[in-house]
């Protein structure tokens, strides 16, 4: 045989091993097992672990909270209502605004032994520290803008369906005409976002320090002391509280938190009055607690206005959303009028008309300001405010 | 012989060879359409067994491979894949596109966080006044998103301020969200020269990123974009129903997480689960039925327009 047809042949030969092997040691086991691919790796994929743990799991530890959110909305949103695996089918679970606890949450094992009892009873108000904004856990995307967490849902937006009895949807609000740059839950509790005034968890804020507090440990004044301290409104504000000129406010039978809150913000500059700032400038913290909690249990009178006027700032009330905070059963079912559901918001009933219409007046032109009401005052005519004033000064403030 | 008969032969010759070239040709094709029927009957077969829920062998998987699919299943925990047969509904009318499924797929697979890499999307489909065709606006479309907000967290920007845009109204819009169909023929499978990616016995398409190589030919052969290249990785990416999950029990994170409840999962093989609930008490559709990819997950609510 030829010289080079044998090297020809010699290199086929070697190829041909050098292919067979490489085919046979390359090639998985399990390669071809069930089809034109690797056996082994259904179940490799199928081992990873998952992220996302459901609401259940929620449950084991923060168990007030859970509690707050299964009576609320947001867990009732569905009609179906149906528990499928651990969530609840079209409910707004946990995970729906905290996305990342089960990726981001520590776990038992690594949180101190007292802290997991403690997380049985704690509840997020007690924190100092937002629960979303403990250092290192990225426990919930956008821990300070609550509004962008909520409007994610709820922003009114083109395409998004329109929320009926049948139907999904979810209530969509024109966020600048709703609640100004106010924070959602400043009136919403995001757990349980229906406000529900008649039952309201608990106050927000202490209407001094501004701190996040419990209802119980909420300082009340003494009612006692403060009524040496209101000897000094009495000039004007009247020795109960029923002020002498309609254009100041009546303060008989108003909410104590409300009270105290004006009287910090005089004293801090927030507010301005050239009687009420000079006031305010000189009382301490107990001073203001203690006459607030003073004129808010002395009894309110009604000043009365013109009842043709009243007629239309009932009307008014409804369709501005007065009654959605100054009223006791809030929107959905309206309790007295002009009583506020939170005691850190005032009553109106039985306020002075002239009062009323200059305090919606300073909101109009921003000599006042507040997160809601700058918003909501801006919506007025001049005949709206008087109409309003009219209405609330008439309506039973008892 | 004269130089006549000499030509004629030659015509006759040459006849006689392009009349079996002729039929050379002839049969060949025959033979290759034959073929072709054939295949293409075999998968046929295999596809419709399966899209009606039933069980058999799946795309490209041959009758003894279905039998050891059967007889040695892989060894997931208390599961076995040849009594499930997953299926997926989307409620277009509950959708409200507040993305939530987008972040939480993106975390439960960590999918690269920026706006062009998801598993699964949402689009939204808006007619305007007089306009015959609807403008599609895509989350992968900067112009959709918050500004700033895509890298992190997703949200659509409203760019119809009082339902007007560039002077027409609106006439009607609505959200649509768009993940893998997990066909019954997946022509990404078809393609994939690797056998990375596959149909599993209980349906999902599932990938192997051992074995993937990065070409992409899966992504240009899917007829509805829904793979994608994860650049991190350097292997295709798509939604898998999130199969880790399923297979233990729990719903994909996106379900868990669709606060409308426009996301239904759930085995077809049990009628009282919530898809197949979803399938027999609504008329639904499946997204570009002509192609031939049998897909797998249900639409309710949607116009011809959306694909």
């Amino acid at each position: 045989m030829h010289k080079h047809i044998v090297r020809l042949l010699t290199l086929v030969a070697i190829i041909a091993v050098v292919a067979t092997t490489a085919k046979f040691s390359a090639i998985q086991d399990t390669f071809h097992q069930y089809g034109h691919y690797r056996g082994a790796s259904v179940a490799q994929i199928a081992a990873k672990l998952p992220q996302h743990q459901g609401s259940a799991s929620c449950q084991s530890c923060h168990k007030e909270i859970y509690a707050e959110w299964s009576s609320g909305i947001h867990q009732k949103a569905h009609k179906d209502n149906k528990v499928v695996g651990t969530v609840i089918k079209g409910g707004v679970n946990c995970e729906v605004c905290h996305n990342g606890p089960a990726g981001n949450h520590p776990s038992k094992e690594a949180m101190p032994l007292s802290v997991e009892d403690q997380v049985t009873t704690i509840t997020h108000l007690k924190h100092t520290t937002h629960p979303a904004n403990v250092a290192d856990r990225n426990l919930m995307r956008d821990p300070e803008d609550m509004r962008i967490l909520c409007t994610n849902c709820h922003e009114k937006t083109v395409g998004r369906p329109l929320r009926g009895k049948d139907k999904g949807g979810v209530p969509q609000v024109a966020v600048d005409g709703h609640g100004g740059k106010a924070q959602c839950n400043s009136c919403h509790n995001p757990h349980s976002p229906t406000i529900n005034f008649a039952a309201i968890p608990r106050a927000p804020v202490d209407p001094i320090t501004g701190k996040v507090l419990p209802v119980s440990a909420e300082k009340s004044g003494d009612a006692g002391a403060g009524r040496s301290v209101a000897a000094m409104c009495s000039a004007c504000h009247g020795d109960t509280g029923v002020s002498l000129n309609p254009e100041w406010p009546n303060l008989a039978g108003q909410n104590a938190s409300y009270l105290a809150n004006s009287l910090k913000a005089f004293k801090a500059g927030e507010r301005k009055n050239d009687l009420m700032s000079p006031m305010a400038a000189g009382l301490s913290d107990a001073d203001m607690r203690n006459v607030a909690a003073y004129f808010s249990r002395n009894s309110c009178s009604v000043p009365g206005g013109d009842k043709a006027q009243a007629e239309l700032g009932k009307a008014k009330a409804a369709a501005a959303g007065c009654v959605a905070c100054h009223s006791s059963g809030g929107l959905r079912n309206p309790g007295k009028d002009g009583i506020s559901g939170a005691q850190v918001w005032p009553n109106l009933a039985g306020q002075n008309a002239g009062y009323l219409a200059l305090a919606l007046k300073s909101f109009q032109d921003g000599s006042r300001t507040h997160a809601v009401m700058t918003g909501v005052a801006k919506t007025l005519s001049a005949s709206d405010i008087d109409n309003l004033a009219a209405y609330y000064a008439t309506a039973s403030c008892k | 012989m004269t130089t006549q008969d000499t030509k004629i032969e030659k015509e006759a010759g040459d006849l006689s060879r392009r009349d079996f070239l002729g039929l050379l040709g002839k049969g060949a094709a025959c033979a290759g359409a034959l073929v072709g029927a054939g295949s293409a009957l075999a998968s046929a077969s295999g596809g419709a067994v399966n899209a009606l829920g039933g069980v058999g062998p799946t795309f490209q998987q041959a009758d003894d491979q279905y039998a050891e699919a059967v007889k040695n299943p892989p060894k997931i925990p208390n599961y076995n894949w040849t009594q499930h047969k997953w299926a997926f509904g989307v409620d277009a009318d509950l959708c409200i596109g507040c993305l939530r499924c987008v972040e939480a797929c993106k975390m439960e697979n960590s999918v690269q966080m920026d706006r062009n890499h998801t598993r699964t999307w949402v689009e939204r489909y808006v007619y305007l006044e007089g306009e015959h065709h609807a403008l599609v606006d895509s989350i992968h479309d900067i112009k959709n998103v918050v500004p700033g907000s895509n890298e992190t967290r997703f949200k659509f920007d409203d760019r119809y301020k009082d339902g007007q845009f560039e002077g027409k109204k609106v006439e009607k819009a609505f959200f649509v969200a768009k993940l893998c169909n997990q066909c019954e023929k997946p022509s990404c499978v078809q393609v994939c020269p690797t056998g990375a990616t596959y149909k599993s016995v209980d349906g999902p398409v599932l990938i192997d990123t051992k074995y993937c190589i990065g070409c992409q030919y899966c992504v240009q052969a899917c007829p509805y974009g829904a793979r994608s290249l994860n650049h991190e990785r350097g292997t295709a990416e798509k939604c898998n129903w999130c199969y880790h999950r399923i297979t233990k029990g729990l719903q994909p994170a996106c379900v868990e997480v669709c606060p409308t409840g426009t996301r239904v999962f759930g085995d077809r093989m049990d009628p009282e689960s919530p898809v197949s609930e979803f399938i027999r008490n609504n008329k639904v559709n499946v997204l570009q039925p002509a192609m031939g990819n049998y897909p797998n997950v249900f639409y309710k609510g949607i116009d011809k327009e959306v694909f």
